[in-house]
């Protein structure tokens, strides 16, 4: 019953330390949330608040569009609308050459990851330089995020020292985190200060006053628009809030969810460019239009990135987020994975125990665990259902339906207690990878109950 | 047909169920001290609250607080321990190298310790760009929730402004948490 998720689940439980630390530390984010939930009486209320406002801007982002449009340009920002992630990095690349730009401060944004706007960026000679301090270590070790809120929470400091002492030459051996930390700050402030122009994600968009709201816990967002003479930001259509009140019930979810922090360090509201400068923002599409046509998967939009989901799952804890074949990994990443493209990311759907534990902490009270459910029912349909899981659902189905034999197996069940090892642990058996079987009992229920020996 | 039109085109084409707006009724908590729990969350968040006691100066607590400091910036007048007025700048990058910067806040909120700061000096880099920033804040202007903060800033006009509670801080090496990622390592919010 292999998936290219539990291929690479195995390599990452191969190392039995690092798996036990990934998975004590992200339940320990785990815990602080629910410190946080706990604080606030209002909890539940403000989730189920926060789903029906994402329902009612998902279902009206038409018009909430517009309005946030108007509103951005009378405030005198440029916007521009792109359909999919090429149209996208074309705007972005077209800006950069207007001001003939060579280089890009960016910070944290999984829109960009989602359209590979970096690669493109650098292959037309554009030096893009991540801020984030996990996306920048990502970023000189050539490597993807493994969490979207904790990119590095992979990597070891060992290997970070490594890194730095090469790019900033750093103490060799020196692996304190604050050491660390305040080498690259003072590497990457050169960045900011000498940066062509400045990029950032967006968390929210206020349609009644045309203004975007990015929050970071570092300032990187910040400090990268306070130099250069252009801003771009750049948003999925999601990100839409109608005003500045349901803003204020998702700004006291986020950070209380993502990373039990009662708010990020800095919740920062962008309105009007300074004198003199440009600011444009980038209304991105990129399949999600596509989303409203599916009532089934629809809550999927209501996202607004916060990584809980992956902090409580119990598949995402053990297996790390470069298991998973889509670039955002966990539960929401499962199901769009899925709405991108079945055929090619079904390999997480079963990378899943159906506990609903993600549906039951997510904010915006995204159906998770039930929509991966839903996923599955339907692999069989596009060709992707597990051969040996059908293979033991047909074999059950004729044993189910012919008790005489059913009987007799069940009679000589007992004789897989005694056959040696090899032929019971093997590559046939999903079930004795990682855990001892249970003896067979001697006699059946069947057996007792006929002998009058179930009291 | 543009891209944003055919954007609008296929959303409307998509648009199943339209759901209405919730009405946002919220019983939102309310802290019995304000002050002392602003105070308390802002140490949580890694910051300092200070409240100045009668008769005492502004100026007197800055030097106390940041006995080092040799460039303070501040574009207020009762700051007089300032260096140097960070407006007269004609390049934010002049900035860089600021021991501390002393701002003034609009408001402060309860729950997480965030003040919202409007831009009201020339540079916003001036917010983020020194190892310590300064925030002075009457302690009569502080609201339970960001709800309540919401409300507030709804009615002022601001080109950019910023809720910040404590410190810059990243966790991003091994969950280690570590203050001064980029912005300022040490946020004293001053309250009056």
């Amino acid at each position: 019953m292999s998936t290219k998720h539990t291929i690479a689940a195995a390599r990452f439980l191969k190392n039995k330390e690092n798996e036990a630390w990934h998975d004590h530390t992200l339940w320990m984010v785990r815990t602080k949330r629910d410190k946080m939930s706990h604080s606030l009486p209002e909890w539940e209320r403000l989730r189920e608040l926060a789903s029906e406002i994402k329902l009612y801007s998902n279902s009206h982002l038409d018009t909430l569009l517009e309005e946030f449009e108007k509103n951005a340009i009378a405030n005198g920002a440029i916007v521009h609308w792109a359909k999919d992630a090429e149209e996208h990095n074309e705007i972005v690349l077209r800006i950069l050459r207007q001001h003939e730009a060579r280089n890009l401060i960016k910070s944290k944004s999984m829109l960009t990851e989602e359209c590979h706007m970096n690669e493109f960026l650098m292959s037309k000679g554009i030096d893009v330089v991540e801020s984030d301090l996990g996306e920048r270590i990502l970023q000189l070790m050539h490597l993807a995020p493994s969490h979207i809120v904790m990119p590095a929470i992979h990597i070891k400091r060992e290997q970070i020292s490594e890194m730095m002492e090469r790019e900033m030459g750093t103490e060799k051996g020196n692996i304190d985190p604050t050491y660390l930390t305040h080498a690259a700050r003072k590497n990457l402030r050169e960045k900011f200060l000498h940066a062509d122009v400045a990029m950032t994600g967006v968390n929210f968009a206020v349609a009644s006053t045309g203004e975007i709201v990015v929050c970071t816990n570092e300032g990187n967002a910040d400090m990268g628009t306070s130099f250069p003479k252009v801003h771009i930001a750049t948003m999925g259509m999601e990100k839409i809030v109608p005003n500045l009140e349901a803003l204020g019930v998702f700004t006291r979810l986020l950070a209380r969810s993502g990373t039990g922090q009662p708010v990020t360090s800095y919740t920062s509201h962008y309105r009007r460019p300074p004198e003199g400068q440009e600011f444009h923002i980038i209304i991105v599409d990129n399949g999600r239009s596509d989303i409203l046509a599916k009532p089934d998967h629809i809550r999927t939009l209501n996202c607004i990135r916060c990584g809980e989901c992956m902090n409580t799952c119990p598949v995402y804890r053990r297996s790390g987020g470069y298991s998973y074949t889509y670039f955002i990994p966990g539960p929401i990443g499962i199901n769009l994975g899925m709405l991108r493209n079945p055929e090619e990311y079904s390999d997480n759907v079963s990378a899943c125990s159906l506990c609903l534990s993600c549906s039951n902490v997510c904010p915006v009270k995204i159906d998770l665990g039930e929509q991966i459910y839903r996923w599955r029912q339907d692999l069989d349909k596009i060709g992707k259902a597990s051969k040996e899981k059908k293979v033991m659902s047909f074999g059950m189905k004729f044993l189910m339906e012919r008790p005489g034999l059913f009987n007799t197996a069940l009679k000589f069940a007992p004789v897989v207690n005694h056959l040696p090892r090899f032929m019971v642990y093997n590559g046939l058996n999903a079930w004795g990878k990682g855990r001892e079987l249970p003896a067979f009992a001697k006699e059946s229920f069947n057996d007792m109950w006929k002998k009058n020996k179930v009291r | 047909m543009s891209s944003r039109d055919s954007i609008l085109a296929s959303i409307r084409r998509h648009t199943g169920v339209r759901h209405e707006m919730p009405e946002l009724t919220l019983e939102a908590i309310t802290y019995a001290d304000k002050l002392a729990t602003f105070s308390e969350v802002l140490a949580g968040a890694g910051g300092k609250a200070i409240e100045l006691r009668p008769g005492e100066d502004v100026n007197e607590v800055i030097r106390r607080e940041f006995p080092e400091a040799k460039r303070i910036a501040s574009n207020l007048k009762e700051i007089t321990c300032a260096t140097f007025n960070p407006d007269e700048l004609t390049d934010p990058r002049e900035l860089n190298g600021t021991d501390v910067s002393v701002v003034e806040g609009s408001f402060g909120v309860v729950e997480n310790a965030a003040v919202w700061l409007p831009r009201q000096v020339r540079y916003k880099g001036l917010y983020f760009i020194s190892n310590a920033l300064v925030i002075l804040l009457d302690k009569t202007q502080l609201v339970h929730t960001m709800n309540e903060a919401y409300r507030r800033t709804a009615s002022m006009d601001y080109d950019y402004g910023v809720f910040m509670s404590g410190p810059s801080k990243t966790a991003d090496i091994e969950q280690a948490l570590v203050f001064g990622a980029h912005g300022p390592i040490q946020v004293v919010v001053l309250l009056k």
